[in-house]
């Protein structure tokens, strides 16, 4: 007999299972097939995020079911060949997931497979998008994850703003929010629909601006402002917060940084990318939960404004760093110490690895580090006798410069091998120089390994050794290889009876 | 701590164990220290006792928040779980009722995983047949809901 959790006596339960095939469009369509229970669990989980389904959008027809016939007679004016008969569910409501510029491309792709005869491509196109989102809010549903990136032509109509304020519930559980490059065309737009986000949301967790300009006309500029800071302010719980300043590089915020005081207590993650130094970050020193940071491209003062923080996990981004920088670093690491877990500092500069300060530091400060991210640092002894304290490491990506080489360097890649932790599950080993030593690298590791990346497999001796790693340590279950599309078909063929091996941007863990 | 099964069986086990329960965290927090064994009429010793095994591997694991399940995905879990969960459907659904009344948010996120993972990639047919469900459904309605919703089918 069934488990009475698949029955219904249940449901949340069921919920909770399905839950897990989000965005598995598949599955969960032959869920909604099994039964008229597991239908029902099953269709508000499947049309969520309708628009990441990356093939044919033609669910978007089922949408305007739910239409007048005023306006589906319109729809067929125009050109409009869908079914828009009534359908079992109001598919509208159960949208979590609003990201404007999928909404965009994905009805400019359903306009190609159901239009016929029109000549007035572009306007339909907009027309619709207004539709939709005029559907999706009367509908009642409730948003988790509103992405605003208005294009040059889309303009919301006056009955979008209408209907949000006679149906406040759409933002009423909104936890995540985006908001794109602002364009002068729609800056109005934006601010319009901020202020309404302002006033009726308090769960927002996680807050991302991208693109930031200031030669907006004034007023328009300011009002943006005052919005952004009113939906900042009027959170309960903040928790990730992000700001990308954009071409500009900007050095003044205008008191957006300075609003997250209000959220000092909760923010736990700043993302910080292409920003010029302010005052205002100092208001960073008062968050207190604060354990994730990641800077990237930034100047760097906003590093000296986060040393007095002991985060978890830190991430470092930069084209060069000036000396005084990695100095700076260096005091980060060892003020972080034994807090610091992940870390990743990339960067094409190798002048920041130069006397060996910060492998020191991390060797000294930092054991308990569980994920590594460094690129462009010579493999060296240094190298490889950090990587042997770090104890606790799981996950390592190295990016290394071949400043050494012949036997020397096989020497130091089987010292290396021999030396990696028993807790390390994942290396990413693609630097193409270092990969002519794989099969050396295989032969000497015994590190429990799950996911290995590398660069390719052309010779039949890193198959080899990849089949004899795969017999002896029965751990592997991923190979990412970043030449997958040139893999030879014998050796693919061969390897796989032992592995799955993926493109590896399938498998790349980030910090 | 003391609990006793649906049964009457008695298992002793560490606090921290417990806690990692937080309906029984609750309980000890409310009651203190005490030689009275806490009763679970809902779950049977050997759930009981498979429940204690996750609890006292995971005992040092950071407590996970009620709110932290943004990112779901049903392929990451570890090989020490995915063993623990090779056990017959019956067990896997007792397991999954024991950890919601006894409130283990990791151990119903795995065993719930574990069961999504059975049904990835099946088609309707395949599923009743792993679950042994009844498609109850009349061949309208089924025909409808196939319709109105092959977009998906495109793989």
């Amino acid at each position: 007999m069934a488990s009475k959790i698949l029955m219904g006596n249940m449901p949340e339960l069921m919920e909770d299972i399905l839950n897990n095939l989000n965005n598995e469009f598949y599955s969960l369509y032959s869920c909604a097939l099994v039964s008229r229970h597991w239908c029902k669990i099953s269709i508000p989980i499947l049309w969520r995020d309708p628009f990441s389904f990356e093939k044919k959008p033609l669910f978007i027809s089922n949408y305007f079911s739910s239409l007048g016939e005023d306006e589906k007679f319109v729809l067929r004016k125009c050109g409009i060949n869908a079914d828009l008969s009534k359908k079992l569910f109001d598919y509208a409501r159960f949208l979590k997931v609003l990201d404007l510029s999928r909404l965009e491309s994905k009805v400019n792709k359903w306009l190609d497979l159901e239009l016929v005869n029109s000549n007035y491509y572009i306007s339909l196109m907009y027309h619709i998008i207004n539709i939709l989102i005029k559907l999706f809010i009367e509908s009642g549903a409730t948003l988790r994850k509103l992405d605003l990136h208005f294009s040059e032509f889309l303009e919301f109509s006056p009955e979008i703003f209408y209907s949000l304020g006679e149906n406040k519930k759409i933002f009423s559980q909104l936890q995540d929010l985006s908001l794109g490059i602002i364009l002068d065309s729609s800056i109005e737009s934006v601010t319009t629909l901020l202020k309404i986000l302002a006033k009726n949301t308090t769960k927002i967790r996680s807050l991302k601006f991208d693109g930031f300009y200031s030669d907006y006309e004034p007023q328009l500029f300011h009002a943006l402002l005052y919005a952004l800071i009113c939906i900042i302010k009027s959170q309960e719980q903040l928790r990730q917060f992000s700001l990308i300043g954009g071409e500009d590089f900007p050095s003044e915020f205008y008191g957006i940084i300075s609003a997250l005081e209000s959220q000092q207590n909760s923010l736990q993650e700043v993302i910080i990318e292409n920003c010029g130094y302010s005052e205002e970050f100092e208001i960073l020193n008062n968050c207190k939960k604060l354990e994730i940071l990641r800077i990237r491209y930034c100047s760097d003062e906003i590093l000296l404004k986060i040393l007095n923080h002991q985060v978890n996990t830190l991430e470092i981004v930069d084209y060069m760093f000036e000396e005084t920088t990695i100095s700076t670093i260096k005091q980060i690491l060892e003020k972080c110490g034994t807090s610091l877990q992940r870390l990743m500092i990339d960067s094409i500069d190798d002048e920041i690895w130069e006397e060996s300060l910060l492998l020191d530091s991390l060797k000294s400060f930092c054991p308990n580090i569980t994920y590594l991210y460094i690129s462009n640092v010579e493999f060296s002894t240094q190298l490889v006798e950090l990587i042997g304290k770090l104890q606790k490491l799981q996950f390592l990506t190295l990016v290394c410069n071949d400043f050494i080489s012949g036997e020397e360097l096989k020497t130091l890649v089987i010292q290396f091998a021999e030396i990696l932790p028993l807790t390390l599950q994942y290396l990413d080993f693609r630097d193409d120089w270092l990969n002519s030593f794989i099969d050396i690298l295989l032969n000497h590791c015994s590190a429990p390994l799950k996911k290995l990346l590398i660069d390719h497999l052309v010779k039949k001796k890193y198959a080899k050794a990849l089949i004899e790693f795969c017999t002896r340590n029965k751990t592997l279950n991923y190979v990412g290889v970043d030449r997958y599309l040139k893999l030879n078909k014998k050796i693919r063929k061969e390897v796989k009876k032992y592995v799955t091996l993926v493109p590896y941007e399938h498998i790349v863990v980030n910090c | 701590v003391k609990l006793t099964s649906s049964e009457g069986t008695e298992f002793i086990i560490d606090r921290k164990v417990a806690e990692k329960s937080v309906l029984l965290k609750n309980m000890l927090e409310d009651v203190g220290e005490s030689d009275m064994a806490i009763p679970l009429p809902n779950v049977t010793g050997p759930i009981l006792n498979k429940v204690i095994d996750y609890c006292t591997h995971h005992r040092d694991d950071p407590f996970v928040s009620q709110e932290d399940d943004s990112k779901k995905v049903s392929d990451d879990i570890d090989d020490w779980d995915a063993e623990f969960c090779k056990v017959d459907q019956g067990t896997l659904f007792e397991l999954i009722l024991s950890a919601n009344y006894l409130d283990i948010k990791p151990l119903l996120d795995l065993t719930c995983k574990t069961v999504a993972n059975m049904i990835k990639g099946k088609t309707p047919d395949e599923i009743r047949k792993t679950f042994n469900i009844t498609n109850d459904f009349t061949p309208e309605e089924e025909e409808h809901v196939r319709k109105e919703n092959e977009w998906c089918e495109e793989r």
